[in-house]
């Protein structure tokens, strides 16, 4: 048998196999990359066209409260949702896809967190960009805000809203990476109790904290913080569900 | 010869269920393979075990030499067309043909271009929305084209038409006598592809109970068509596989036959005839085999 035994040069070497599975993400970038884009432009257009209609009917007095209340604008939230969903058929469908296409698990995980890294970082530049142009512009000349929400802090500079956002974009992918590991591992059954026990640990924490009176103690952690601090924590929480996302997955068998 | 695989008890358990129980077997390089066998009774869950997708309960695999688990350099060398295969809901045909090359060596586009066309297969539409047909010929492209040391194909022919199914044969044929490799082919129409196969690997509930050469499996068996009382007296303390009766004539199918039971049984005027492949499957796992047996 040894007469066989695999040469080992002739194995494509693992930067090869591991840009395969970044190509195969992107193999029809339309819904990774084109779809976002334009409901980001349709979403973008129908809020320009509301805060047109308050410059034109709010009195100037009621201008300054308008832009105040825009400032708690969600209508950027979706597009991170949309990338926790994007990695969740990423690592589900195209998981199945890969491992037909030979490649081993490890591979094609490690290919689907570069895939998501770098996708943070197109995403986060575009997002970035917006947020200073809105800013340059005063709200694209309507004191509009939906890349400068309350959530990345109203006055950051511009440097950190690119780190902010990239911050969020790879909390996004990776919760989904996880997720959807949890689903290809043990299946609907297993995601549901996983999902339960998140809850309940979740709700029990906050029971803990309320019972032991310790909200305020919280809340000036998190002022302490800060955006700086907390978004920077938050790579620390992705970083966890990349490596549990991965540690499902390494025993995952795909479904048919 | 070399084997390219090779399995020592092999099991995977779900539960109560043993899809595959206790398969050890070795396949040699360069040669083609028929895995047959009834609808669950493991083909799939074997061939994924073999390709790393699926994970052993018990026993060894070996795939050149090494576990195929997680191993790049060995799966490299392997291709397994899933008849179940799950892609992308946005894929279309055209992604699928794009990206197969990435992960394949050996991948021929000039090859694979041309069974597109013999296929008529259409680029731009949805895998969603293909056919089963035109579903089995993408896989049926992506297996050849790949030229895989190791070739699966698990359920190929589903939904193809005979004109698609005789352009697989052929385009098998011709290029396995170019670029010789190792295939395995699960499937239903034994009959049509029994000429294809150099090897028989017949599995049932998870065991193998068949692992012979085609040409040997074929003469394991004979029909004895005859009278009733003829056949019943040539056949009496044999074993008798199966037995069919129309009126007063028979058919038994009994084991091999030495040169003078040959002559005995046609002397008898018995008439002897040949065994096809499918039947003698048919014939190996149906439920009733015990039954025939104890009325014959």
């Amino acid at each position: 048998m040894t007469a066989l035994a695999i040469t080992p040069t002739r194995t494509t070497p693992l930067s090869r196999r591991l840009f395969n599975v970044v190509r195969l993400h992107l193999a029809n970038p339309f819904t990774i990359i084109g779809m976002p884009l334009m409901i980001l432009g349709i979403i973008f257009a129908a809020n320009w066209a509301i805060w047109l209609i308050i410059a034109i009917v709010a009195k100037p007095a009621d201008v300054a409260d308008a832009a105040q209340g825009l400032s708690y604008s969600g209508a950027s939230f979706w597009i991170f949702v949309y990338m926790m969903v994007v990695a969740i058929q990423a690592m589900n469908l195209t998981f199945s896809l890969a491992l037909g296409l030979s490649s081993t698990r490890r591979d094609f995980y490690l290919g689907s967190v570069i895939t998501f890294v770098g996708l943070s970082v197109f995403y986060a530049l575009i997002f970035g960009t917006l947020a200073a142009i809105e800013e340059a512009t005063n709200g694209w000349g309507l004191h509009g805000r939906m890349f400068t929400s309350v959530y990345f802090g109203l006055d950051s500079p511009i440097g950190l809203r690119y780190f902010f956002a990239f911050c969020a974009f790879v909390f996004f992918f990776f919760i989904g990476a996880a997720i959807a590991s949890t689903y290809v591992r043990w299946k609907q059954r297993g995601l549901l109790l996983c999902l339960v026990v998140a809850g309940i640990l979740l709700i029990g924490g906050a029971l803990l904290i309320s019972v032991t009176e310790s909200w305020p103690a919280v809340g000036s952690f998190f002022t302490t913080l800060g955006f700086l601090g907390g978004f920077s924590l938050s790579l620390v929480v992705s970083a966890l569900a990349a490596l549990a996302g991965y540690l499902v997955m390494r025993r995952a068998t795909p479904r048919s | 010869m070399t084997p390219v695989i090779h399995t020592r008890d092999l099991t995977r358990r779900y539960g109560s269920l043993a899809a595959v129980d206790g398969v050890s077997i070795s396949l040699d390089e360069n040669r083609i393979y028929g895995l047959l066998g009834r609808n669950g009774a493991g083909k799939t869950t074997l061939m994924s075990l073999l390709t790393g997708q699926e994970f052993a309960t018990s026993g060894e695999i070996e795939v050149f030499g090494e576990s195929p688990v997680e191993n790049a350099a060995v799966l490299q060398r392997v291709c397994f067309i899933k008849e179940s295969q799950r892609y992308p809901d946005d894929f279309k045909v055209k992604h699928v043909l794009r990206s197969a090359p990435w992960f394949f060596p050996n991948w021929d586009a000039a090859f694979a271009n041309a069974l597109v066309s013999d296929f008529r297969l259409p680029l731009n539409r949805k895998m969603k929305k293909l056919s089963r047909g035109q579903f089995s010929a993408v896989g049926v492209i992506v297996g050849l084209a790949s030229r895989a040391p190791v070739t699966f194909f698990d359920e190929p022919y589903l939904g193809l038409d005979a004109v698609a199914r005789q352009v697989f044969y052929d385009r098998l044929l011709a290029d396995y006598a170019e670029h010789p490799r190792t295939v395995v082919l699960s499937t239903h129409l034994i009959d049509e592809v029994a000429d294809l196969l150099e090897h028989v690997l017949l599995i049932d509930a998870g065991r193998i109970i068949v692992d012979a050469p085609t040409d040997e499996l074929r003469g394991s068996a004979v029909n004895v068509v005859g009278g009733r009382d003829a056949v019943d007296r040539f056949t009496a303390g044999r074993k008798v596989l199966h037995r069919d009766g129309i009126g007063g004539l028979v058919s038994a199918t009994v084991s091999r036959l030495t040169e003078a039971e040959r002559t005995a049984a046609r002397s008898a005027g018995l008439e002897l005839t040949p065994v096809s492949l499918q039947q003698l499957v048919v014939r190996l796992t149906e439920g009733t085999t015990q039954e025939f047996q104890e009325s014959a």
